[in-house]
């Protein structure tokens, strides 16, 4: 194996590596109280809203529900104070940007909550560099 | 003259005149450094959740009363989601940084998580009858290479044991925290008793990580409309 090809082998490794790290949890709250760990929930959209707020960060987007209408669906994130320190902004996510989420469901009847999501752009690559895209559930 | 502004200052310093009493200074050696800012967060040990700290090992055996508090509790009536802090045992195993400061009477512990400041007093004060509060009142002393914390006086809080179960706690609510240095780490032991929910006293132990060069605590400033979001995510309790 030549060295371009190592180094490509190298940054892939890195990459993945990348792509699976955690944000930090501002955990405050047990999630499965509120959202559906058996299920899963997948939907694309325009950002509306991103509420950069202590104790959780929020994102809101429009996309399609279960019946094919637009909802404005709400994401549940950690904490800013934990998720500034990894590069996040309250720019980070701006208003008709499209991304690509796919996380727990919430439980109650008729609400469109979602919770430990993975969030990307819509061709799957990351939103923040250094491939921090993923956020996991508050325990 | 002097003597007034030394009053003065003490007064306007929120400094109690009575029962003030600096602690002996203690054998050399005896006090261990714990000063800086520590980070309990993820990258040092499991964040906090039903089963952590209080796992199967430690958990308290509560008694009729708490049971009874459990059973009927309703998930939604949490403080927390009006921005109410959590109190020992359970704040010191918020996944946060925080910073201790060390004086000769006292010892500071400030929570980056909803900004709050413990006071841990070793000049001999003691509680009066009215200094209840959401903290308690903590007094302090340094023994075996470790700072000893007790804290009480606290006010009822219906989720005042942790953040997960649904376990309230009373004024009777008793924390007993000792704090020792492990090489880099800071290590402690945190043991709760109050006989008015628990049959006996329970006890976790924890570590934190000094916090990487360079880190501030930052403001929580807790926001009600965040604090709240995810509330109407909840099957309702009682309809």
């Amino acid at each position: 194996m030549n060295v371009q090809r190592w180094l490509a082998v190298l940054a892939a490794v890195l990459a993945i590596g990348l792509l699976k790290s955690v944000v930090p949890v501002g955990a405050h709250h047990a999630s499965t109280a509120f959202y559906d760990a058996t299920k899963k929930v997948e939907a694309e959209g325009p950002v509306t809203k991103f509420l950069f707020k202590n104790p959780h960060a929020f994102l809101y987007f429009n996309a399609a529900d279960e019946k094919g209408e637009t909802v404005e669906w709400q994401i549940e994130l950690g904490a800013p104070l934990n998720l500034s320190r990894t590069g996040w902004t309250p720019d980070t996510l701006k208003p008709g940007m499209v991304i690509k989420v796919a996380g727990q469901p919430s439980k109650a009847e008729g609400s469109h909550g979602i919770c430990c999501a993975t969030i990307t752009r819509p061709d799957g690559s990351p939103i923040v560099a250094g491939g921090r895209v993923r956020e996991e559930a508050p325990k | 003259m002097r003597v007034a502004c030394g009053v003065l200052l003490m007064v306007m310093a929120g400094t109690a005149l009575p029962h003030v009493r600096a602690q002996a200074p203690p054998p050399s050696g005896e006090v261990p450094d714990l000063a800086g800012i520590w980070d309990g967060g993820t990258r040092v040990r499991p964040v906090n959740s039903v089963t952590i700290p209080w796992g199967k090992a430690n958990f308290p055996e509560l008694n009729e009363r708490a049971l009874a508090y459990m059973k009927v509790f309703d998930e939604a009536t949490s403080p927390k989601y009006d921005c109410q802090p959590s109190t020992p045992p359970a704040i010191e195993y918020d996944p946060y940084m925080m910073e201790i400061v060390q004086w000769p009477d006292r010892v500071l512990l400030r929570y980056e998580k909803d900004d709050q400041l413990r006071t841990v007093w070793l000049d001999g004060r003691r509680p009066t009858v009215h200094d209840f509060g959401i903290q308690g009142f903590a007094v302090g002393r340094y023994e075996s290479n470790a700072l000893i914390v007790e804290t009480d006086h606290f006010v009822f809080d219906i989720t005042g044991f942790d953040d997960y179960n649904g376990i309230p706690s009373s004024q009777q609510k008793r924390v007993i925290e000792r704090y020792w240095r492990d090489g880099n780490d800071l290590r402690a032991t945190i043991t709760v008793e109050d006989p008015m929910f628990l049959r006996k006293p329970a006890s976790y132990s924890t570590r934190w990580a000094p916090a990487p060069k360079g880190t501030k605590l930052a403001a929580f400033d807790c926001d009600p409309e965040s604090a709240r979001a995810m509330v109407k995510f909840l099957v309702p309790r009682y309809k």
